[in-house]
């Protein structure tokens, strides 16, 4: 039972983050038809800039505030005058790109801010533990567990009851017709792009609390994040939900329970899910 | 337009003439190194760069080897075994280096160790600990420095075999280094402890190398009915860890805990007062462990140049660049086979002690240090507190024990 629920929680976290970061990766995919290789290198520098902020500031919480909005500005950059030219080109110059960003990137924390690992401590009112029968479990993962959730919901409300929210899933559904009826799109693509980096920087920041923020520690969670987001469905906002949920549930119980395939079950899960349901657990059918 | 370039394109050829000509006249010797730059693990090779220049420095302005300078190439392996290959070739034949030295990742190391042979030039292994390389895939041409898995979890096993616990578990890296340490481990403790119990592969802990949340894994283990866990997690695994396992009371003192490289210091710098003390853990090197005028020198070179204490992989790289130059003064030359000859058996003064490289299969002897995280309120960082001395002939595997037969 305490092994039941521990493990619960480890993978509602795990998933939640896991959550964060995909959201960003389908909305971008799923508005403007970019793979971003990047996602990754973006989610590390929200844990860097966090980190900085953290060590300037002394509080995780203006961290968490001011190093997202960076990674936004810069995404803005990084759309006008890298993406944006590459658009009605072949797909494979948008992968080249941002798979360079990617290298780029990594380089660049490692030059900023060097090699060695970082440690970034939780806010004082969520660095304590609480008892969870004969072991303590942390806040800070608690917190995480509740914080996804609300997280998905105000999205999920963005995108159904706001203005902005229904004219860009209209120019996902149909880019031409958007912009016929008066929908400046290309400003929107640059806002959907920042708004993705931004989530993926707030994730950033969000596990900089609880794992080293090191050089490439976005090109680990990324290969996760693809596989949310194809179990769930490209561009599919409830799909990223219950694919992190999924992931990071199968990764817990199967470490107790299978641990000699624990490594390859998300990608027998995705393998199945690509031959059963290809668009994925919450795609649309075309 | 083009004329007023034509002055300058001559005085750059001229001075590159000049400088060729005096390059010629006093050629240095050239070392390459290879380790892991880039990614995740990138601190190690870094460390180990600053280990090799301060050696190389110190040995420049002592005149060189032999009257010559020495000069460092450095490249990045990504810790990839087929791009380790390539560069060490590329190391030998364009740049026409003289000995070669690094390899972080026991992977890379296994691989590059057997092309050597045709390579016939020495490499000196700083970091990586795989058995194999001085053990079954032994040659004339490689060497290796710093301690292996066999002496470290030598001494890991005779820690363990002196705590209370009576059932063992691991978390070891999912890859060679963590299931060949915990090999070793179950081998050399049930000698000298028969009646422990260890348990089996599937109630134990093998988080892959990309893990960042080990709490699935931490659960499993507190779970079990171990009391007593040997980490061999390194780097960044092992501070989130560390971090992640503290907070779920994982150092609670129901369990005796072991870290196989717990006494790293990027790791100790990392986690400061976030490392439980009173934790059993060893390293290849520890700075504090011996008073030697050369290890002091050394340490406080190292810290006056870099600001840092000295890691075990900055140790390593040193240790091989000295241990060259001893061997390149032994021989009176820097021929190839004459350095390998010079190497075999030679004995040196390190920083971590005194060391013998044996002839038989070109693992270095030095001795060993584990010992309790304590605080102290002078450092930075937590040292070790009490330390336990092991000499290097009493963790080192005879050579017959490890398989390597030099042809």
């Amino acid at each position: 039972m305490e092994g039941i629920l521990a493990n619960v929680l480890n993978g509602l976290s795990w998933g939640m983050l896991l959550f964060l970061i995909s959201v960003g990766l389908t909305t971008v995919f799923g508005v403007m038809g970019v793979l971003n290789f990047a996602h990754g290198s973006l989610f590390m520098l929200g844990a860097y800039l966090c980190m900085q902020f953290v060590r300037w500031l002394g509080s995780f919480w203006l961290g968490l505030l001011l190093g997202p909005p960076l990674v936004a500005v810069l995404a803005v950059l990084i759309e006008r005058f890298l993406l944006r030219p590459l658009y009605g080109r072949d797909l494979s110059f948008q992968l080249l790109l941002t798979f360079g960003l990617m290298l780029f990137l990594d380089d660049g924390v490692r030059l900023v801010w060097g090699a060695a690992y970082h440690v970034v401590n939780p806010p004082e009112i969520l660095a304590g533990v609480i008892p969870l029968f004969s072991q303590t479990y942390p806040v800070y993962r608690i917190f995480l567990v509740i914080l996804g959730p609300l997280v998905g919901v105000a999205l999920w409300a963005f995108f159904t009851f706001t203005r902005w929210g229904k004219i860009l899933r209209a120019a996902a559904m149909d880019r031409e017709m958007a912009e016929i009826v008066g929908v400046r799109v290309p400003v929107m693509f640059t806002a959907v792009f920042a708004f993705g980096a931004w989530l993926a920087a707030l994730g950033g920041a969000l596990a900089a609390p609880h794992q080293s923020v090191g050089p490439a520690m976005g090109e680990r969670i990324i290969i996760e994040s693809f596989i949310v987001v194809v179990i769930g469905g490209m561009g599919s906002f409830p799909g990223a939900f219950v694919g992190a949920l999924i992931l990071g549930l199968l990764n817990s119980f199967g470490t107790t329970l299978l641990p000699d395939v624990q490594m390859a079950l998300p990608y027998i899960l995705l393998a199945f899910i690509l031959l059963t349901r290809p668009r994925g657990l919450f795609g649309e059918e075309v | 337009m083009k004329r007023k370039w034509l002055p300058v394109v001559f005085a750059s050829l001229l001075v590159l003439l000049v400088a060729g000509q005096g390059y010629a006249a006093d050629k240095p010797i050239k070392i390459g190194f290879v380790y892991i730059m880039s990614g995740p693990a990138a601190t190690y090779g870094q460390f180990a760069k600053q280990g090799a220049e301060l050696a190389i420095d110190e040995i420049n302005k002592a005149g060189g080897i032999n009257g010559r300078k020495v000069e460092g190439l450095f490249e990045d392996d990504t810790g990839k075994s087929d791009v380790g290959i390539r560069l060490i070739r590329k190391l030998v034949y364009e740049n026409e280096v003289d000995a070669v030295m690094g390899i972080d990742s026991s992977g890379v190391a296994s691989a590059v160790a057997p092309v050597m042979k045709e390579l016939k030039t020495p490499l000196i292994i700083t970091h990586a600990a795989v058995p194999d390389v001085t053990g079954t895939l032994c040659n004339r041409y490689t060497f290796r420095i710093d301690l292996n898995i066999n002496q470290n979890v030598g001494m890991a096993s005779a820690v363990a075999a002196d705590l209370k616990a009576k059932t063992w578990s691991t978390v070891g890296p999912d890859y060679s280094f963590g299931h060949q340490s915990w090999e070793y481990f179950q081998k050399y403790l049930a000698k000298k402890k028969p009646g422990v119990i260890f348990l089996p592969d599937s109630e134990v802990a093998f988080p892959p190398p990309a893990t960042t949340d080990f709490s699935a894994f931490i659960t499993k283990v507190m779970n079990s009915k171990a009391d007593g866990v040997v980490i061999s997690l390194w780097g960044g695994n092992l501070i989130d860890f560390v971090r992640q396992a503290s907070d779920m009371g994982f150092f609670d003192g129901k369990r005796d805990v072991l870290m196989t490289l717990g006494a790293a210091t990027e790791v100790l710098t990392a986690l400061k007062d976030k490392m439980p003390q009173g934790i059993w853990v060893g390293t290849r090197y520890w700075f504090q462990a011996n008073d030697s005028p050369v290890n002091k020198a050394f340490v406080d070179a190292y810290k006056q140049q870099f600001d840092v204490f000295p890691s075990y992989n900055a140790h390593g790289a040193y240790a091989a660049v000295k241990a060259y130059a001893a061997a390149a003064k032994k021989a009176g030359s820097v021929d190839k086979e004459k350095i390998v000859d010079a190497l075999e058996g030679l004995s040196i003064d390190l920083p971590i002690g005194p060391t013998i490289i044996r002839a038989e299969d070109h693992q270095a002897i030095s001795d060993g240090t584990w010992g309790q995280t304590a605080a102290d309120p002078g450092m930075p960082i937590r040292i070790l507190k009490p330390m336990r001395h092991f000499a290097g002939k009493d963790i080192t595997p005879s050579v017959e024990e490890t398989g390597c037969k030099m042809k």
